[in-house]
């Protein structure tokens, strides 16, 4: 998969802050590698949303990604994920 | 007030993760020779905040599952099971975190004997004087 700027991340504070809020339990925790893991399909997906609206612009002869080649990719990225 | 206060930490959250996913577009965007607009950003940025709800949820119900109360990696491993390139992804990172893991116990138990040794050697060396 690719790598896009590794330095750029997700914090680990954020993304388990974000995990709990939605936990319908307040028993629920996360072990921090579960943590750890969550943040990188959180960056894959972020990275997939962006590469295929970029492809899309692409296809389209655009130089400019607008939130419509985003659109046309939403679909199926929701799908695959 | 915990209304406000919620608010709040919404607001601090979604901005947190407005901000890398910001910081990861560009980077992609100018990887590819393409500009991106802010429009496009805060879009990708509500549909990761939203995308993240899902597997929280997806997560809990897994652990609630196996009958546990902490959501663990293999709960992870699950959430990326549609497709198989992305599971054979978070299958390497889990065995790449388990490896660190391991190197970091040895390195602790190493340290903690060298303290041990030297603990000792300066007891030695207290009865000789």
């Amino acid at each position: 998969m690719a790598n896009a700027g590794n330095e750029i991340a997700f914090k680990k504070e954020t993304v388990a802050k974000l995990l709990t809020r939605s936990f319908k339990e307040d028993k629920t925790k996360v072990s921090s590698d579960a943590v750890v893991l969550v943040t990188e399909m959180l960056k894959v997906f972020v990275e997939e949303a962006t590469r295929r609206a970029v492809k899309q612009a692409s296809s389209e002869d655009c130089d400019t990604v607008d939130i419509e080649h985003f659109e046309k990719i939403l679909p199926q990225l929701l799908l695959d994920f | 007030m915990d209304t406000l206060k919620e608010g709040d930490t919404l607001l601090r959250l979604k901005a947190a993760v407005h901000y890398t996913v910001g910081s990861l577009c560009q980077h992609i965007a100018a990887d590819c020779e393409k500009q991106i607009t802010k429009q496009t950003i805060a879009a990708i940025a509500e549909t990761a905040f939203r995308q993240c709800d899902i597997f929280a949820k997806d997560l809990e119900a897994f652990a609630r599952h196996a009958k546990r109360h902490t959501v663990t990696v293999d709960d992870v491993k699950l959430t990326a099971r549609r497709t198989t390139a992305l599971y054979n992804y978070i299958q390497k990172k889990s065995e790449e975190l388990a490896l660190n893991n391991q190197e970091l116990k040895e390195k602790r138990k190493k340290n903690a004997a060298k303290r041990k040794s030297k603990d000792m050697e300066a007891e030695e060396n207290e009865v000789e004087d």
